[in-house]
């Protein structure tokens, strides 16, 4: 005890008393109450060149009880709040948007980045570089192209996910109707030797019943600036090609029978094999399939290995036909790349690439495609026969 | 010996794997992946034989003179001042080389979580615990180390499994597209952390026995190599050809992870496993630092030594690097050459030295 | 502020002595020069550094000395 009374000793435990003091002043402090959490981006071009950043801001206030009734629309809480800024580039208009907004912007939940047309004709690649180099947002946000203003889209208050239209939209992607490209996707094409991409397409549809999201079609990007749209039957085509089909059904009439048959997709790979030959540039798209049929119109008999055998081949060449039409609009029509097509000759022809690498551009093109699908009919569902046919007026070949 | 703690070869083994991988996991797959590309999973490969090398050379130089450090054997083989002369230079080496390693660590923080903070709070802050450990003795820190090491190998397996969904590894072709001269390279600039096991020479008279300093030696260069491996190769098959252009990939690739949407922004993981390494690694080099300068001064004591030079790391650390692009640079070019000099072209003239004075007495005792 | 910071500079090398002093025995002349030696010469290169923080430092003379050799890896 009679240490601790030294003089030496008192004056270190009065210092050490008053670093606490120091430690109060956080530098790095943030409270959730102060901040404007970010749930979607919008990318714009304004007529005089300059960046237009919209941010889909989480209002704290209508997260509590959207299901409350308090009278519609008497409380009028939006569960969003679009702001807008101008600036030079992205971090200048988010400091413009600053000023307008009392709480301190949040992207580290930012969830979407949607480029409108205006600022795609014009090339995105040095916009991307915002979203790897700023700390705080992450690379997982998916991006879309919308053919007017990204702003639209974010005002748009769809009926599921609390009003978030940035919600809506990443859960559209994650269900991969059309395409699913992650900033970090966007990066990895845009870094690529042709930086041709594609980026799936969203719109807001509105109808009595509410406002509502969808992805149909793709945009095509050629050296980063926006080349050309593809519709929504295409795109299953583009989806084919790049191994990115997950939910999705095939519907193909039968030759010799009246009606349709469904096919839900339950696994599907794409192989791109290229083959250099005699100078001869070649892809090989193997594809392999595995579905189930899901409905039967027909009076076909599905337990019918016959049948379905025949079923195969047709949905084989049904298949290519889509595959064939994205490679009419996207490859000799557009001449852009988005395949990985030139990353596929470069991992298996490293040398003949390096000396074709500036050629191909002109080569793209000229590439001849053929395409090897594989269909495999797993299972008929849970009936065999036809549903609501006399037995013995089903068709049987 | 001036710290009488006692340690097992086990606990030397982990005290070494979590001092050099902290760092090399954080920023070794940028400066490899600049120049070795799509072969940059081999980089390690070819760094670890510098690893080994250099653990066999401070074995050897140990089984010569059991219980001492490079600082004082140096001055037994080729005399006082050069021997001097070469503690000095080792001693200049590990105090530069820790605070750019601080620094790192500052600039790791500063950048990605607390931009507001000034550099010499997050700095001085981690200096003061990695100098408590260090006055704690090397017991202390081993058994730091030793609860430490279940948390964070868990932690980065962890982070390996919930990239799974993510990894493409086509990223990884074509292998050796440029011939195997760029994963060379690549494996230079990695060796540059494989060389740091010559701390062995520091730590290896405080084992309790000697004969396992070797093996554990070994597995520790092999874990090492396994870890730098996998950071790698997870940083390529996440982001392939980009993996370079980010400054600390593997955060980048942890900043990614989302599985079924609500696990995800799991970066504070990161945060966690690199702080407990860097306060390893910190301490570690610290005190060979604290221990070497005693020993070079000839102390009965280091212990006073520690605040003092502690204080020197982090006018050091602010001092060695204007910014973090300097830093890279210099790692990534003039720095491996550096470390060859010191950690192995210093011990193996030591070593040579005295395989020649060991066959010139053995003649003159033959002569007598 | 530069004033603030050599304060504070001085302020910690003084609560380092005063921690460390009492501990070093009174027959360890070595330790005791040694501890100043290293205190002194960092409180120094602190205070020069806050006036001029943009002296060439350490790495500057590492990759002074080992240019010709890292311009191999240089691309």
């Amino acid at each position: 005890m009679k240490r601790l009374f030294k003089p030496e000793k008192r004056l270190l435990t009065i210092v050490l008393c008053c670093i606490p003091i120091f430690l109060s002043g956080c530098w790095d402090r943030t409270e959730v109450n102060d901040l404007a959490i970010i749930a979607g981006v919008g990318l714009d071009r304004t007529d005089n060149g300059k960046i237009e950043l919209s941010v889909q801001i989480t209002n704290p206030k209508a997260i509590g009880g959207p299901g409350m009734s308090s009278g519609s629309g008497q409380s009028g809480q939006q569960p969003v709040i679009v702001k807008t800024g101008t600036g030079k580039t992205i971090y200048d208009a988010r400091s413009k948007l600053q000023e307008k907004t009392s709480r301190q912007l949040f992207e580290g939940h930012n969830r979407v980045i949607i480029i409108g047309k205006s600022l795609a004709e014009t090339g995105i690649r040095k916009h991307i570089d915002f979203f790897a180099r700023f700390p705080i947002p992450r690379l997982r946000a998916n991006v879309f192209f919308t053919d007017g203003k990204a702003t639209d889209i974010l005002k748009v208050i769809p009926s599921f996910e609390n009003g978030e239209s940035a919600e809506a939209a990443r859960e559209l992607a994650e269900l991969k109707i059309g395409m699913n490209v992650t900033t970090k996707d966007l990066l990895q094409q845009l870094a690529s030797s042709s930086g041709d991409t594609a980026l799936p397409k969203i719109t807001a549809s509105k109808s009595k019943l509410g406002e509502g999201l969808k992805v149909n079609g793709t945009a095509i990007f050629k050296n980063n600036k926006l080349t050309g749209q593809i519709d929504d039957k295409v795109t299953r085509g583009l989806l084919w090609l790049t191994d990115a089909i997950e939910t999705a059904s095939v519907t193909i009439q039968p030759k010799d029978a009246e009606g349709y048959i469904s096919f839900k997709i339950l696994r599907s790979s794409t192989e791109l094999i290229p083959t250099i030959k005699n100078g001869k540039w070649k892809m090989i798209v193997r594809i392999t399939t595995e579905d189930d049929v899901t409905e039967n119109e027909t009076k076909l008999d599905m337990m019918d290995p016959k049948i379905v055998e025949k079923l195969e081949k047709q949905m084989e060449k049904s298949i290519d036909k889509r595959i064939q039409l994205v490679l009419d609009e996207v490859q000799t029509g557009m001449e852009a790349d988005v395949f990985g097509f030139g990353e596929a000759f470069e991992r298996t022809y490293p040398q003949k690439w390096k000396q074709q690498e500036d050629q191909w551009d002109k080569k793209f093109p000229e590439i001849e495609v053929v395409i090897k699908s594989d269909v495999k009919i797993r299972r008929p569902g849970r009936s065999g026969g036809p549903q609501g046919v006399p037995q013995e007026k089903e068709k049987k070949k | 010996m001036v710290d009488k703690g006692k340690i097992s070869a086990m606990q030397l083994a982990f005290l070494l794997y979590l001092a050099i991988t902290s760092t090399a996991v954080l920023i070794a797959p940028a400066i490899t992946g600049g120049i070795a590309e799509q072969d940059m999973w081999l980089a390690p490969i070819w760094g670890s034989i510098a690893g080994f090398l250099t653990v066999f050379i401070a074995y050897r130089l140990n089984t010569i003179y059991p219980k001492q450090t490079i600082i004082q054997y140096s001055e037994k083989i080729i005399g006082r001042i050069p021997g001097k002369l070469i503690g000095l230079l080792f001693l200049f080496y590990y105090l530069h080389l820790n605070a750019l390693s601080l620094r790192e660590y500052g600039d790791f923080v500063v950048g990605n979580f607390l931009p507001e903070t000034p550099m010499f709070v997050v700095l001085g802050t981690m200096v003061f615990v990695c100098a408590a450990a260090v006055r704690g003795g090397i017991e202390v820190m081993a058994r730091t180390a030793t609860i430490f090491i279940p948390l964070i190998f868990f932690l980065f397996l962890f982070i390996a499994i919930m990239l799974i969904p993510d990894l493409e590894p086509k990223h990884m072709l074509p292998i050796m597209e440029n011939g195997i001269g760029p994963s060379l390279t690549g494996g230079f600039l990695a060796s540059s952390w494989f060389m740091q096991f010559f701390l062995l020479s520091f730590f290896l008279p405080t084992l309790g026995k000697k004969q396992k300093g070797l093996k554990w030696g070994m597995l520790s260069v092999i874990a090492t190599m396994l870890t730098f491996f996998l950071a790698n190769l997870i940083s390529l098959f996440i982001f392939g050809d980009i993996t370079s252009t980010f400054n600390f990939p593997v955060m980048s690739a942890v900043r990614y992870i989302s599985m079924a949407d609500f696990l995800q922004h799991v970066e504070a993981i990161v945060m966690a496993i690199w702080v407990t390494g860097t306060f390893v690694k910190i301490a570690v080099f610290h005190y060979v630092l604290v221990i070497g300068t005693a020993q070079w001064f000839k102390l009965s004591d280091y212990r006073q030594l520690v605040f003092p030079l502690g204080f020197l790391l982090i006018i050091m650390a602010i001092w060695s690097a204007p910014n973090l692009q300097k830093v890279a640079h210099v790692l990534g070019t003039t720095w491996p050459f550096y470390d060859v000099l010191v950690h192995v072209l210093i011990p193996t003239l030591l070593l040579v030295a005295v395989w020649l004075r060991g066959k010139a007495n053995g003649k003159n005792a033959r002569k007598k | 502020m530069k004033w603030l910071m050599v304060l504070g500079i001085v302020v910690v090398a003084i609560l380092m002595t005063l921690y460390e002093w009492p501990k070093i025995n009174k027959e360890q002349k070595r330790e005791k020069k040694a501890f100043v030696v290293l205190t002194a010469g960092s409180v120094i290169l602190a205070v020069v550094l806050v006036y001029f923080p943009a002296m060439p430092g350490p790495t500057q003379l590492v990759d002074a000395i080992f240019k010709p050799l890292g311009k191999l890896l240089e691309q």
